[in-house]
């Protein structure tokens, strides 16, 4: 920039000749031009506040704009991460459909050192060893005097265990408390309730996580602080439980079986009343997981649920339901039934020959193998595939039980003609007892389908899989089962048990099947004529001795373990025996 | 004395110097203070006694003292500005050997009659100081490295203290703050880049001796910045305030729940929540609007601040008005960032809406300054 000179030469020698003052020419100079530098000044001061402006107002701007972000979120509570700092024992009880308790919390106390505040590690490692005879006082001793600032002792002592290391009287010594589950009866439903483990530990509680069964499945709901003391009742009855449990246990010894199962299910609901699988636990004092030999014959293996086998002849009323709901056969349609029936390479025979021909009725009552493949081959693959769908048999069964994730049922990779005739008598299709107890009900119920569940409150889906004349039908049929049929040791006076029988060989580890090691189902409903249970009672190689021959069939030992089920659990379930219709048959009415 | 000299209008003095009060400052204050009012009432569930009247008291006690120490010419203020320096670091200094561990840090200092931090003293000496800097500094010296070198090592030395104590959010403030004076003051651009530039290289530093035995920051303070970074990471936790804070807010909504019906922050699931947190109450009970009006409150402060800098022949008074309403917008903003999850948080009240003495009064003393600067800016 050029400087105006303050005393221009030229306008001074100019004032001087007019005779004005040239030191005003001078002032008025230095004044404009402390203007121009004040006015560049502020222009700066300015420019620089300006920025500083746009600065705080983008800063504010952008707090308003996240405010408003924030302000039309959706609250949403935060769920305690697997970080969180803080442990929750509380858990919630689980009951019976009765309210009776089935697991619930107990509240002990852990033991814990901090060696460095012990006066003489010596004496309360002796007297520690005193109380708890399976700690080792040497051992104690060494830790107590070790480099650690924290021991834990025990993780849960009795109260008469915690007076007595009070007593030792160690203020290094310290005990805090702990949350236990307790399942007050012990084996009861032990593979439903499964069990729990402490989860992260602190010294003033532990955390509680399920680890198997409805504990684990429903560990979130049990451990929402939000629930407060609302209990999880469950479907099943504890009284029906502990009667199938006797029942079973005892039959599967008569019976020479190495496993039993048996599902009770509200037929019209799905509700499961009773679920024993067998070996089994004490979820109190859990067998550490699938500890040897094989894992499907460890007792904490659920053969109700994790078990999926083939199940045999209990399969040919599917087929036959269909057969009569497609009306593509009536009840007393004749189906070719001499064998042996061939296809392709394979060769399907009866158990005995029933003769040139059989009614469906007779082909369920007398399980004619070739019989139900015939009606099979009307259904065609592609329609038995969608009806096993339909009823749930094809997927994992929809229980709150962590291990049903597992228990996918095997089914033929490609469907193809010699499976549709295979699978209509349950052999290459393996499902586990509840799979078969639910589509048993659907079909039985009245034909409407049932989910299967463990948690009282179910209701049915109202979804329709066979009509209500089929159900009806196939009812009857199966009540002939019973009465002339293959179970009728099953007859339990003044229920109508109907039902199906099924022996399958269990299948090699290498391929193809035993011939002496089956597996021995029936599902029955009870009562035929006003439909209200499903049970079905398997049993793993069961070998009945009482006759010259061992018998193996259903007929000889699941029928007879199922009816004294039936006839135990029914009165309690509260079904009157309808004795008087069965009494009638044989007195004629007087008539005047 | 000087060319601008035949330009003064005006001084006034006697009991005129009260019409020329800013009053509209006055009157903005009060009425943030009365958001404040009615904030820490609902937080204490309807009970007036436990903080609201408290912080009324001081509030109106800080009224006054604002407008005595607006009413001593702001020359005296000026020459006074090296000593309150002195004194606020010899205090700072003491708090290091003396002071009271509050809440985890060294903060406090116990003056028998009432407890109070010297940091926050800090933060008006320094800006007091510097504004005093930088009027006895010719306009053409500013930029120069010798020059800057001094201002810079008055804000070093107490904000190294300070974060020692620790509290980074106080530090980060001073820093802050004092920056925006010495930008005011006409320092060059390049050396704010340059320290930005040194600041992206320190915050990448601290997070590289994470962990290591020369690690620079308190293990909390990491923490907080990667919780702030993931808050749903720990929910309960450490990243629990800002999750519940989110919560508050977006349970606000635009017009939020109204007056005392806010659950989140009345039910104690915050912690602070009539001192840091406060925000969030306001922002639950009379939501996105009641949040924003807020804002604009303090957005008019600032503004008001401004135009009275602007107006101001006092480059003292200039300088100091801008630094007070800097320190404020740096507070709100802080604060309000922390809550509603834009920052990590740090220990940064609301002004004059938080409960808190001695911020409030030193706030109050520092609008004295700037009322006074208002009051007699017409002479250099």
């Amino acid at each position: 920039m050029t400087r105006v000179p303050l005393r221009p030469l030229a306008r001074i020698l100019a004032a001087r000749q007019t005779g004005e003052n040239p030191d005003k020419i001078e002032r008025a100079n230095l004044a404009a031009r402390h203007e121009a530098g004040r006015d560049g000044q502020r222009e700066r001061v300015e420019g620089r506040l300006l920025a500083l402006a746009l600065v705080f107002l983008a800063a504010f701007a952008t707090v308003g704009a996240k405010m408003a972000v924030v302000a039309t979120s959706e609250p949403v509570e935060p769920k305690a991460a697997a970080s969180s700092t803080q442990i929750v024992a509380a858990r919630a009880d689980i009951t019976d459909r009765n309210g009776r308790i089935l697991a619930t919390n107990l509240s002990t106390h852990s033991v814990y050192a901090q060696p460095q505040h012990l006066i003489n590690p010596d004496i309360a490692a002796r007297k520690l060893a005193q109380i708890f005879p399976d700690l080792d006082e040497q051992r104690l001793y060494q830790r107590f005097t070790g480099p650690k600032k924290f021991l834990w002792i025990r993780r849960r002592i009795s109260p008469e265990q915690r007076d007595a290391v009070q007593n030792i009287g160690e203020p290094g010594l310290l005990f805090g408390p702990r949350e236990m589950r307790l399942y007050p009866n012990g084996r009861l439903a032990a593979h439903v309730l499964g069990g729990v483990s402490f989860g992260r530990e602190g010294v003033s509680a532990a955390e509680l996580v399920g680890v198997a069964g409805i504990e684990r499945a429903m560990d979130d709901e049990l451990r929402d602080p939000g629930r407060g003391d609302v209990p999880l009742a469950l479907s099943l009855d504890l009284t029906v439980q502990a009667a199938v449990e006797h029942v079973l246990e005892g039959g599967m010894k008569v019976m020479n079986a190495k496993g039993a199962v048996a599902v009770l299910m509200d037929a019209r609901n799905g509700e499961i009343l009773s679920l024993v699988s067998l070996p089994d636990f004490d979820p109190n004092d859990r067998p550490p997981h699938f500890a040897k030999g094989k894992p499907s014959e460890s007792p904490i293996f659920n053969r109700a649920v994790q078990g999926v086998y083939e199940l045999g002849s209990t399969f040919k009323v599917f087929a036959a339901a269909q057969g009569l709901d497609e009306q593509l056969v009536a009840r007393d349609t004749l189906i070719d039934t001499k064998g042996p029936l061939k296809w392709g390479r394979y060769s399907i025979s009866d158990f005995r020959d029933y003769g040139p021909n059989l009614s469906v009725e007779d082909v369920v009552v007398k399980s004619s193998n070739v019989g139900t493949a015939r009606i099979a081959i009307m259904i065609g693959e592609e329609r038995q595939r969608e009806f096993l769908e339909r009823l749930g048999l094809l997927a994992p069964v929809p229980l709150e039980l962590v291990e049903v994730r597992t228990a996918r049922p095997l089914v033929p990779k490609n469907w193809s003609g010699i499976h549709t005739i295979t699978v209509s008598y349950g052999h290459g299709i393996s499902v586990s007892p509840v799979h078969l107890a639910a589509a048993y009900a659907s079909i039985l119920n009245g034909g409407v389908k049932v989910l299967p569940t463990l948690v009282k409150g179910a209701e049915a889906t109202g979804e329709r899989v066979v009509s209500a004349e089929t159900s009806r039908q196939m009812r009857e049929i199966l009540r002939q089962v019973v009465t002339r049929g293959t179970a009728r040791q099953g007859e339990v006076p003044g229920y109508h048990v109907a039902g199906k029988t099924g022996t399958a060989d269990k299948p090699k580890p290498g391929g193809g099947y035993h011939d002496d090691k089956v597996i021995a189902t029936f599902a029955s409903v009870f009562p035929a004529d006003d439909p209200r249970y499903v049970l079905v009672v398997a049993l793993d190689e069961p070998v009945e001795t009482s006759g010259r021959e061992p018998r193996r069939t259903a007929g000889w030992t699941a029928v007879p373990v199922a009816a004294e089920i039936i006839r135990r659990a029914a009165p309690i379930l509260g079904l009157a025996p309808d004795i008087e219709s069965r009494g009638r048959q044989g007195v004629k009415l007087a008539q005047f | 004395m000087s060319y601008l000299e035949y330009r003064v209008r005006f001084i006034p003095a006697g009991a005129r110097k009260i019409l020329h009060v800013n009053w509209a400052l006055v009157i903005l204050l009060t009425a943030v203070a009365s958001v404040g009012f009615l904030m820490l009432t609902s937080v204490a569930g309807g009970d007036v006694s436990r903080w609201a009247e408290p912080h009324m008291v001081r509030f109106a006690a800080g009224l006054v003292l604002m407008l005595v120490i607006g009413l001593v010419p702001i020359w005296f203020w000026r020459s006074v500005s090296g000593l309150a320096y002195v004194c606020a670091l010899g205090l700072l200094i003491m708090v290091e050997f003396f002071g009271t561990v509050g809440m985890g840090a060294q903060r406090w200092i116990d003056l028998g009659f009432i407890q109070f931090q010297p940091s926050e003293m800090m933060k008006i000496a320094l800006v007091m100081s510097l504004a005093a800097y930088y009027d006895w500094l010719p306009l053409s010296s500013v930029s120069r490295p010798q020059w800057v070198l001094v201002p810079l090592v008055l804000i070093l030395i107490p904000a190294a203290i300070i974060f020692r104590q620790p509290d980074l959010g106080t530090t980060v403030l001073l820093v802050a703050g004092s920056g925006i004076v010495m930008f005011c003051a006409g320092v060059s651009w390049w050396y704010f880049l340059g320290v930005i530039g040194a600041a992206a290289g320190m915050v990448f530093t601290v997070f590289l001796s994470r962990g290591t035995d020369w690690q620079i920051l308190q293990d909390y303070q990491y923490r907080r910045i990667s919780i702030f970074l993931d808050p749903s990471s720990d929910p309960l936790g450490a990243g629990y305030h800002i999750t519940q804070s989110k919560i508050a807010l977006g349970s606000g909504g635009w017009a939020g729940k109204g007056f005392m019906q806010g659950t989140q922050s009345r039910l104690n699931f915050l912690p602070e929540k009539h001192t840091d947190f406060i925000f969030t109450t306001l922002a639950e009970e009379f939501g996105f609007v009641g949040g924003f009006s807020l804002l604009l409150l303090y957005g008019l402060i600032i503004f008001v601040c401004v135009l009275s800098a602007l107006g101001n022949k006092n480059r003292f008074g200039a300088l100091l008005t801008l630094g007070v309403s800097a320190t404020l917008f740096l507070h709100v903003l802080v604060n309000i960032s922390m809550v509603v999850g834009l920052a990590p948080v740090v220990g940064v009240p609301l002004p004059l809406v938080s409960y808190g003495g001695s911020v409030l009064l030193v706030l109050m003393v520092a609008f004295g300054l700037v009322q006074s600067a208002h009051v007699y800016r017409w002479r250099n």
